[in-house]
Formats: structure tokens, sequence, C-alpha cells
């Protein structure tokens, strides 16, 4: 069996505990959270902590409390099954809903978290195989050596943003709390991120991820979440797409927002979706057009690489189409977008 | 290497092994549980599926340490807690699988019957689709899933007091060899 | 009685009380509940734990192995290299170059170079860290064609004919004057891309040497019998001295066939500590240990009248055979020997040609040597009924060779169910109806198929029997089948007990069945090119066929009546003549016992002679053949490309269903994987040599939602030598199913698919160039 490094595992049983474990700077140490990402890593020696801390026992990172001013906050240790599963999220965030119900297998989907989900290493073809496979290369950019295989000669690692959620939190405008020992950040979703495969997250040493906030959305809220990928279970995204749409109380669109996952080492936001959009109703003739020109923004926007497995020609091909279902269905108040 | 303690099929046992551990190599190597199997190393086929406080999850993708103070139950369990609920045999979900030839050679089946047996103990009545969706993280390479189906279709019609359907195959062969008269 | 003698179609007391029905199997609830014994469940006290160090390099000369570092790191055990075991095996004798572990050079990336046991699995991965190994690198071959045109550096150094495998030449009847005279030829390239078995369990064994010296290996293999004379070979032991046990088998499909590197490495390993020794592999190292479906590029070229008479089939193809030889002589033949039916050629040449590179080795997976040309051929004749504008299906039956024929390549041809096959699927599909009136973007597509049922010809020459069974009947009522055939999941312990019980009038649950241990149970061949079920159970009824009539003959004489006045069944034996004359099976083994002492027999089966009168001729000989047809039914996404099957009706004839269920089971598995074929598995190397994905996630095999619909049509010819008329299922069921959806695509958007697998790229490609010829068709 293909095994993991050793290390000492740690079952704080509350946040403080954790938080003055992870704030000892002299033992290298990782988080696991459902560790549905991590152990893999793990036995692919991606990583070889001292020590790991699980968060498993601390259930007041679990389940979902009403905040002022509408906002709601999600613990980050909820599974992915209860995000894809609530009634509330399916009303006032369709598109994390279906996102999560999409996240690879059943069981994947028991013991996974939203924010583990969130904090998702990228991912790679030349990235996510074992010590073997990877030092027969010579390794690569991203862990043990310093040439990219996908971009021949590129300085910058490529690795994918793999984690179905986050499209979806970029769009509804979520915000992340993070917590370490004697302080505490608010980061809007959008500046989490980095362009960057080697490490595409913003984090501080010896900070836990303790809340993701979705502030308030009105009746007209829409969204969808649409996943391609080539089988209809266990697989990583070859593209996430996530719409929201805010419609007038006469249906008129007023927001519109795009947010594409797996293609690069950030989630990508497709620019200019509101000015195609705002002021259309889903009954105007003009839509259709619109909805065909935010498909085309979208596609020239994008240009993935073969950084994770799969046809990424096809995959190109494939934006406008998701994209252009994905809305279909966030108006339709259906989705998710799956054809797999 | 650290004492765990650990509620395996009702049992409460102490055992002890490595940090670094998942539940399965615990069940498998310490506990001589050896019905969940292991396929892929990595999450990637549900052989090793278990239940922890019900739900399924991969042994594989779980730390032993974290496996504490939550019920597990393992493909062994089935059979004593439906003899000790007052039935005889293997548990009807067992024995649908083996009525109904979904157990080809068999090493995925632990996982699948365990997937298949939460999907029943949550809903009753599950179409084919939800029967298909619930084992999507089971990968079987024998059947092509469909005595599969058959199998938990069996079991919620016998659940049920119904009729299970006829098998595609059933039909044209009675006709066939009843046609050269044969029974 | 002889062991080629057929025993006939009929039910042996009147009715069938246990054959052709939906019995459970004989280890159903063993599985079921968990308590089924496979490989890496055995532990054994004292056992240590072996791992294998392997090539970075896809083709290199190996300078030097330094393991002085790993032995020193407590915990460890033995190291061994190629030296250790230097006797090169291979399991055709005349090809036989492997090494258990790299002697001198390495041929792909994941060739095992040393091994290491310690007290546990991480500690021997920690000592495969300190064994350095220097390495001359080679030129790597990545591509069939240049190891066709060139040989310098050679892959296998002193090999004949350079970095050819192997080639194969044959031509029956006057092809080039056929093709100049057909009214129709049609012509084109079709390609295979290659893909593995991936079952389930990972490949595992252990071995333990008593202190007498008696190695055992228990190992997940489906051949029990060629592991022993492997180890006999390589470790310079008398076979008798080897006890080789395969314990339940995880998934299989011709990728547990080889003799393989663990087996040897653990019994070296066993016999230098005097510790019991295991090795599992990852699943990284069981996508590098292969043995799967060979890439194939094919040349066609079939003629036909106005008709659709097929006069002439001219074959050319390529094989990429990867580094070792493994079963490639088999299926550089078979890529050509199997086409011949069910359709009838006046003429056939093909001209097959398996090269190696240094990628991991191609060998045998369900349907081997013969999924990729019947993909080919299948396409083509579609091509030909859309130019004739005939239907697929009426083409089919038109060429169809019939039954008691003898192909053009000389094989015999017994019973023949294949138009009762198109029959079933044409009816259950609706096909006459739907076919071409689905709509745009959905459709229908058929093809059809042959396999063998066993092959007449042994992997090593010998005039011994094929398949041997014991049987031990004693008088508690309990009888046990001894069988050296290997229940790989297909059932075949089953299909014994079930033959055993309906010749000895048993109920099923007095029928033990012991198999697949070298030290317990007569030789059989193994589990390969389907011949289990055919050679297996004609022994298993000439076995109890023996005590059968030892049981009548004590109750005649015992009851004072007529041998032909005795009826067992279903646990009961009974005087027909009086029907209040009736005593257990038990009683009635008691007499017998007590008659003739201790009960037993053997029986076993031999193929008759075989083949046409050439050079290669036995290969593909078959005692009987089963026949295919499926239809498919498609729907493209024209903006994704994506094929989705919504379901695939599968005819098979299996001469006799000794268990329907079962045999269903074997045609639904059969399908599936010649779908995911079809549709999304790629054994893809990338640019390094290295395989792209080893593991089950980008490996992708379908999952249940991935997976279509699939009604399983049983079609009964009776073959007059099967057991009980049975033939195969476990693999002629997978060929249509490639060409099936290739074809359905046709009929749904009017693009042809030639190269697999069919992903959705290659479909909106296809649309595209369609798309941009319409304005010239319509003109």
């Amino acid at each position: 069996m293909l095994r993991m490094p050793k290390f000492e595992l740690e079952r704080p049983a509350s946040l403080a505990e954790a938080l003055e474990l992870l704030a000892d700077a002299s033992v290298e140490s990782l988080i696991v959270a459902g560790g549905t990402d991590l152990l893999p890593n793990l036995k692919h020696e991606l990583f070889t902590p001292a020590r790991v801390v699980s968060l498993e026992r601390l259930g007041e990172l679990r389940g979902m409390r009403e905040l002022e001013g509408g906002w709601l906050a999600i613990g980050s240790m909820t599974r992915l099954d209860e995000v894809a599963g609530d009634a509330r999220l399916a009303a006032r965030a369709p598109a994390l809903a279906q996102a999560c119900s999409l996240v690879a297998g059943p069981q994947l989907r028991t013991m996974g978290t939203l924010g583990g989900n969130v904090l998702l290493d990228t991912r790679c073809q030349w990235y996510n195989q074992t010590y073997f496979w990877r030092a027969a290369l010579g390794f690569c950019l991203k862990k043990d050596g310093s040439v990219c295989h996908v971009v021949e000669g590129g300085a910058k690692c490529v690795a994918a943003a793999s984690n179905d959620s986050a499209p979806a939190l970029m769009t509804l405008g979520a915000e992340l709390v993070f917590v370490r020992a004697g302080g505490r950040r608010v980061v809007p979703i959008a500046d989490l991120w980095l362009a960057d495969g080697a490490m595409n997250k913003k984090l501080e040493s010896g900070e836990i991820l303790t809340e993701i906030r979705l502030p308030p959305r009105g009746a007209g809220h829409r969204g969808a979440y649409g996943k391609l990928r080539e089988r209809g279970s266990i697989d990583f995204p070859l593209l996430g797409v996530a719409a929201r749409l805010e419609l007038d109380a006469q249906g008129a669109i007023t927001e519109a927002d795009l947010v594409l996952g797996a293609l690069a080492a950030r989630p990508v936001r497709v620019r200019r979706v509101a000015e195609e959009l705002a002021g259309l109703r889903a009954s105007s003739n003009d839509l259709d057009a619109a909805l065909g020109r935010v498909a085309q923004l979208a596609y020239k926007q994008c240009h993935p690489l073969p950084n994770v497995p799969g046809d990424h020609e096809w995959r190109r091909e494939m934006v406008p189409v998701y994209v252009r279902r994905t809305l279909d269905a966030a108006l339709a108040r259906q989705g998710p977008v799956r054809d797999a | 290497m650290r004492v765990l303690h650990l509620k395996v099929n009702g049992d409460d046992l102490e055992v002890a092994a490595p940090d670094h551990w998942t539940l399965l190599e615990v069940l498998r190597y310490r506990l001589g549980l050896t019905g969940s199997k292991q396929g892929c190393d990595k999450g990637d086929c549900g052989a090793c599926t278990v239940l922890l406080e019900g739900k399924p999850v991969l042994a594989c993708m779980t730390l032993a340490g974290n496996a504490q103070g939550r019920a597990i139950t393992t493909i062994e369990g089935l059979m004593p807690a439906h003899i000790a609920r007052g039935g005889s045999g293997p548990d009807p979900i067992q024995a649908a699988f083996d009525r109904c030839g979904a157990l080809q050679c068999g090493f995925c089946q632990p996982g699948m019957i365990l997937s298949a047996r939460a999907l029943l103990d949550r809903n009753q009545a599950p179409t084919r689709a939800q029967i298909r969706e619930a084992l999507s993280g089971n990968l079987c390479r024998c059947t092509g899933y469909t005595q599969i189906f058959e199998a938990v279709e069996l079991a919620v019609a016998e659940s049920l007091g119904v009729a299970p359907a006829p098998r595609a195959w059933e039909a044209p062969l009675a006709e066939s060899r009843a046609a050269r008269g044969e029974s | 009685m002889a062991a080629r003698d057929p025993h006939g179609v009929g039910a042996p007391w009147g009715a069938f009380h246990v054959v052709g029905k939906p019995n459970r199997k004989v280890d159903g609830l063993a599985k079921a509940t968990g308590t089924a014994v496979y490989a890496d469940d055995i532990a054994l006290p004292g056992m240590l734990h072996a791992k294998t160090l392997r090539s970075p390099h896809a083709h290199a000369r190996i300078l030097s192995i330094d393991a002085s570092q790993a032995l020193a790191l407590p915990g460890v055990h033995a190291v061994i290299s190629g030296r250790d075991l230097p006797i090169k095996y291979g399991v055709i004798p005349w090809t036989q170059d492997e090494n258990a572990l790299a002697l001198d050079k390495v041929r792909f990336i994941g060739d095992p170079v040393a091994a290491v046991a310690a007290i546990d699995e991480d500690t021997a991965n920690a000592a495969l860290k300190l064994i350095r190994v220097e390495y001359e690198r080679l030129h790597a071959y990545l591509d069939p064609r240049e190891a066709l045109e060139r040989h310098d550096p050679a892959i296998h150094e002193g090999h004949k004919t350079g970095n050819i495998s192997k080639h194969v030449e044959l031509a029956f009847g006057d092809v080039d004057a056929e093709l100049a005279a057909a009214q129709l030829v049609v012509e084109g390239d079709y390609s295979f891309h290659g893909t593995t078995h991936a079952p389930i369990e990972p490949h595992c064994a252990v071995a333990q040497v008593g202190a007498d010296g008696l190695l055992t290996l228990w190992s997940s293999t489906q051949i029990t019998h060629y592991v022993q004379r492997a180890l006999s070979r390589v470790l310079e032991l008398p076979a008798q001295r080897i006890r080789v046990v395969q314990p339940c088998l995880g998934g299989a499909f011709g990728g547990k066939s080889d003799p393989f590197s663990l087996e040897f490495t653990v019994s070296k390993l066993a016999m230098l500590t005097g510790r019991p020794v295991k090795m599992l592999w990852t699943r990284e190292e069981v996508f590098y240990a292969h043995r799967g479906r060979h890439p194939m590029q094919m040349h066609y070229k079939t003629g036909v009248s106005r008709e659709g008479r097929i006069s002439a089939v001219d074959a050319k193809i390529l094989i990429d055979g990867g580094s070792y030889s493994s079963f490639g002589l088999v299926t550089t033949y078979y890529a050509g020997q199997l086409l011949t039916g069910p359709y009838d050629f006046k003429s056939y040449r093909f001209d097959s040609t398996r090269v190696f590179t240094n990628k991991p080795p191609c060998g045998p997976k369900r349907g081997h040597g013969s999924v990729q040309p019947r993909f080919a051929f299948e396409v083509q004749l579609d091509e030909i009924a859309e130019q004739l504008a005939l239907d697929p299906i009426e083409l089919r039956r038109r060429n169809f060779q019939g039954s008691h024929v003898r192909t053009v390549n000389g094989q015999r041809v017994t019973s023949n169910g294949f138009l009762q096959c198109l029959d079933e699927v044409s009816r259950a599909s609706r096909w006459s109806e739907r076919r071409g009136k689905l709509g745009r973007g959905r459709g229908l597509g058929v093809a059809g198929s042959m396999y063998i049922s066993g092959t007449n010809y042994p992997v090593y020459p010998n005039p011994m029997p094929q398949a041997g069974i014991q049987i031990a009947l004693e008088r508690s009522g309990r009888c046990t089948v001894f069988t050296g055939g290997n229940d790989i999941g297909q059932g075949s312990n089953s299909m014994v007990a079930y033959v055993v019980a309906e010749e000895l009038g048993l109920a099923l649950d007095q029928v033990r069945v012991v198999a697949a241990d070298t030290d317990l149970c007569p030789v059989d061949l193994g589990a390969y090119s389907s011949r289990v079920t055919f050679m297996v159970g004609n022994a298993a009824i000439d076995a109890a066929r023996k005590l059968r009539a030892q049981l009548v003959e004590a109750l005649a004489l015992e009851w004072k009546i007529e041998p032909g006045r005795v009826h067992l069944a279903e646990g009961r034996a009974s005087d027909s003549g009086d029907p209040a004359r009736s005593i257990s099976s038990a009683e009635a083994i008691q007499i017998a016992e007590a008659r003739f002492d201790t009960l037993g027999s053997t029986g076993s089966y031999n193929t008759p002679q075989l083949g046409g009168d050439y050079r290669g001729g036995t290969i593909g000989a078959s005692p009987a053949y089963s026949f295919t047809a499926h239809v498919a039914e498609v729907e493209v996404d024209e903006q994704t490309g994506r094929i989705r099957v919504e379901r695939v009706w599968i005819a098979h004839d299996c001469g006799r269903a000794l268990n329907p269920m079962i045999v269903a089971g074997q045609m639904e598995g059969s399908a599936y994987m010649g779908v995911a074929e079809a549709l999304l598995e790629h054994h893809t190397l990338n640019r390094f040599g290295l395989h792209a994905g080893p593991n089950l996630l980008d490996y992708r095999i379908p999952t249940s939602v991935d997976t279509p619909e699939l009604a399983a049509l049983i079609v009964e010819s009776l073959d007059p030598e099967g057991p009980y008329g049975a033939k195969e299922a476990g693999e002629g069921p997978l060929h249509p199913s490639l060409p099936a959806i290739a074809n359905a695509v046709f009929d749904a958007c009017g693009i042809r698919l030639r190269e697999l697998p069919f992903t959705p790229g290659k479909v909106l490609a296809a649309l595209r160039a369609r798309k941009a010829a319409a304005p010239q068709e319509a003109r």
C-alpha cells in the first residue's frame, strides 16, 4: 500500500488548543480537516510534516449560523454533503450547494469539508504523482524541482485551482474568517488568491480558517454551477463555472457575475459580464444574444494549459458552452450543469 | 505509537498503531478485519468504504486516530447486527447481492454493500438513478453494475413486499427454452 | 471414456435440476460478508514485507547497484537484484525474455531493479531510497514505427529480428484477384490506443519456505500452473517442491496471466531469510506491470459484391508490444486468426507485426488480440453497408458463415447462433422502426463478433489433459471436487459445483469445491482464452459420470432392479419404477461406499485435433466458438462532443447458459468494459515514456453513473462438444461494444470514428470536418 510519511497526530479539543499547537513554530505542522486532499498529498510525499493537527474534534467549526445584517456563517468543518443538502443554501446560495454536490464522490463528500475545499492545494498532472514518479522526471517547479513540464522553460507554476466551491463563493462575495493565536482577519475570498500555482493563496502561518460568510441575498438571487469532467463522479473539475445573477422585482438583471475554476492557478472572474447583462429581462429578446456575447467573452479570456489531465484544447472549447448552460440554468432556477 | 480507542461493530477496542496509519490499515493489519479492501491507495476506488456513524467514508483516507469516538461499521459487522436485531443469516442487502450474481470477484463489494446499506437506511425506496448516484464512489470492474443495481432493487422490493422487476434475459431465454421443449 | 469424447447436450436425469438455473454462487456469501480470503488478507507469523525498486529510465544499462546502505538499515533483512534471479522466464516458452529483477538493462520506466525485505513496509520503502543504482541511459523507443525501422540500440540485445517482436503473414485464397474483381472495395485506417485491466485488487504474493525446503506461494494469479512452472525454472527447484495457491482473486481480466516479478522476488526473499515474505503492489506498480491491450494501427481493405457478399479481406496491422514478449506471439496471430467468423470470407490475408518499445509490456486483456481488429472490421462493414445502401444487420446476415463449417483459415466452427443474436438485438432495440429515425444526435449501431472457447494448443506443448478433475464422495453426503481451474470471479468454482451436483443428483449445498492449489488439485491450465467452462466443465462431467455409474450400479444391485430405473436428483436417490422407494443421497453413497470402498474419481478433458494445416494454424483453433451481436444506442451532444451511450443490447451465443445469471453478468461486465475502452480509458504515456497517470483517478474507469443500461440476451445454440452444450461467455461479449458505438455515432450524426478512444475533442473535430464538407455534398 502507498504509505504516508511518519508524523505525529494532534487532536486538539478546542480551537484555542489548536491555535496554540500551530503557534509553535519549532515544529513543522500541517492542518488536516476532512483529509481528502491532504492524505493523498501525504502519500505522494508532497508534504512531509512533523506534526499534523486535526480539526476533527472542533465541533464549534461545524454547522451554520445566521449573523447580524442577514449574513450566514458556515463553519469551515461543515461537511460538503451537509452544504450540498442544506435547504437554506439551496435558496440563498444555489451555486455553492450545487458545487459542493458535485465534489468527488459520495464518500469524499461526507468526509471533505467546505474549509478544506476552499483551501485545496492546486493540482497538476506533473505534481499529483508519487515520489517515484516525480523523481523519474527530476521533479517539477511546484515541488522539489526547478522546471515546469507544462510550459517548457516556464518560470511560474501553472497548477490549477481545482476546488469546486471557490468559484461559487467568489460569485457570492463570500468572506473568510481566519483565526490565529492572538489574532483574527476577515478576507474577501476574491482577495485570497495569488496567480501562482506553487502557492495560490495568501495564508499566514499558524492560522485556521474558521468560517465562510455569505452576504445576504434577495429574492431575485439566482445562481448555478456547472462542472466539466470526464466521469459523472469522483473526478476533479476540468472546468468549473459559477454564475450569479440578481433580478429586480420586474425580472430585470441588476447584477451578474461569472467565475471559472480549474483553468489557471486561481479562479478566474470573467470581465464585463454585468455590463453585457444588466437591465435585460429573462423574457427579453436581447437576452439570448447577450448571453452568447458573455460566453464569447469568457472564451476569449481563458486559455487553459495542459496542467490537469485531459485535452486542454477541448477544455477551452467547453468554456463558452458551459458558461452559456450555467447562465441558462441560473435563470431557470435549475442546475447543476453536468453532462457526465 | 499510541493506543487508540475504537468502537468497531459495536465493540469498544483498544489497539496500538502509529499516528500515520489510516483506519484501513488498523482494521486490516491490527484488528484482522480484512473485509475492508484496499484497491487504489488513495481514495479513488471506494473498496475500503466503511460506515462512520452510519455514513459511508473511505477508511484509506481516514486517519485512524480521527476515527476514535465514532461508531465504525465494517462489512463484518452487518450480519451480527442483523442477527442481534432478530434476523437470521446475513443482512438482507448481503443476501440480495449474493442472489443477484452481483459478487463476481467480490473485491469491491464489501465497500459497495456498505454504501448500499447506508442508502437504504436513509431511503427505503430509491430509484435506479438514486442507486446509481449513491454507489458512484465505489468502482466495480466486473459487473458493469447491472446486477448490483438489481441486488439493491431486490432488497427494496422484498422490504416493500413487491415483486422485483424481471431481468432482461429472463423472458427471451424462457421462451427459447420452451420452444425447444426444455423448461 | 476418453478425455475427448463429447458428453452430449442433454440433462443426465431427464430434466435439468441445477444446470441452467440462476443458482447462487458457491462463494457469494463469503464475499458478501467479508470472510473470503484474498492474497493481502493473509498474514503469517514473522512475516516480512517486501518492496521493489524500479527503473526511473525508459531504456538504460545498469552499470552498478550498491545496496550496502539499505542492508545496513535496521529492520532490513535482505536486498536482492537481478544477479540473484538471473534465469529468464516468460509465459510462452519460445520468447522467454523477462527477469524478475532487471539484469544489466532496464526497458521501461517502472521495470523492477531490486527488492527489499524488511520488518514492515515503511522500513522497506526507506531502504529502497538508500539503494544506489548507476545507469547509462540509452535511446528510448516510444513510437512503434521507429522501433520497426531501426534497432540500434536493440531493446533486447541478441533478438534475431531486431526490435520486431513477432511478424506473421498468412494468406488464404487469392486476395489480390478477388479485390480486383470486387464490385466495391472499401479501405481505411483504424487505430486502437491501449488500455489496461485495472482489476480492483492490486497484485499481491506471499511466500513461505518450510524447514523441509518446501516453498508455498499464495499469489493473485489467474494461472497457478504456469506460475509453478516458472518458479521451478527460475528458482531451480523441482516443481513438486513448490506449492502455488491462488486465494480468492479480486479481478484479473488477463492482467494476472503472466508470471510476475513479485512472485519470484517474495519466493527468493523467503528462501534467503527463512521468513514468510509478502509483497503487495501499489496501484502505480500495477499500471507498470500492465500487460494490457495492445495499441494497434490497422489498415483494412475489404472487397464485396454488389449484394454485399465479402470476397476479400486484406489487413495490415502494426502492434505496439511494449518492452517484453509476454503473450505477444499469440497476440500477433490472434490479431489475424480470430477475424474469420461469423462471416464467410472467400479470401483473407493478414500481415501483423508486433514491435518492442520502451513502454510497460502489453499482454492479454479480455478478448486478447481480437478486440482491436474486430473494431476496425465491424466499422468497415458499416461503411460498406452505407455505400451499398444496405441495412447493416442485413449485410451481416448475408455474410453469415453458418453452423458446422470450416473458416477460410481452416478453423472448424461447430454451433453458431449468430443469426439468432442478430434477431435478438434487432427485436429488443426495435431496430427497423428506430434506426435512422431517432432524430438529430441520436442513433443506433450494430456490430458482431466471434471468440474462442479455449484453444487446442496449450502454452507449452504436451499430450496430457488440459483440464483435470478429482471428486471425493463420502458417507455424510458431502462431495468435494478438486479442480486446478482458477476462479477469478467469473464463477468457475460454481460452474464445477453445478455440473457435479447435476450429474450425481446432489443438492448444491452438498458440494464443496477446492480449487487452484497445486498441492491439492489436478493440473488445469488456468483462466485464460475463455477455456474454463468448456474444458473444466467437460472434465467435471467426465469425472462425475464415473462416480455416477458406481452409485447407479450399487443401488441397482441393492434394490435388485435394472440400472435404468435408478434416478438421482436433488439430493435423493429413487426408483423410477417404484415411487415409494426413495432415499437420501447420503444413504445412497453409503450403499455405494460399502460395495466399492472409498468413493472417488478423476476426469479430464483434451481438445480434439484442430486447426489449419500450416505454421500457426493451431493458434486460434478452438473446440467451439461463441458469437455475439450488440446494438448500441447513443446520444451525441454536438456542442460538447460528448457521446452518451444510453443502452447496449447484448445478444450472446454461449451454447448453453449453465447459470444464466452468471452468463448475464459476464455479458454485462464485458459490454461495460468495451464501452469504457471506446469512450474513457486511455493507457497514456507522456513524452518521457512515463505513464501519464498511473492511478485510478487519472485512468478513468466508469462509475455507476457512467455505465449505460445493459440488456443481456442469452442465445443457446447447444454446442455438440461443450458441457451440456455450453461455450464461453466471458470475453466474446466485449468485442462488439466498440464498433457498435462507432456505428451508432454515424447513425446519430453522420461522422465516422475510426480512431479510439472517441474523445469529445475528436468528435467535435469530426463534426467540424463534416460541416466543412457538407456544402460540397449538397452540390
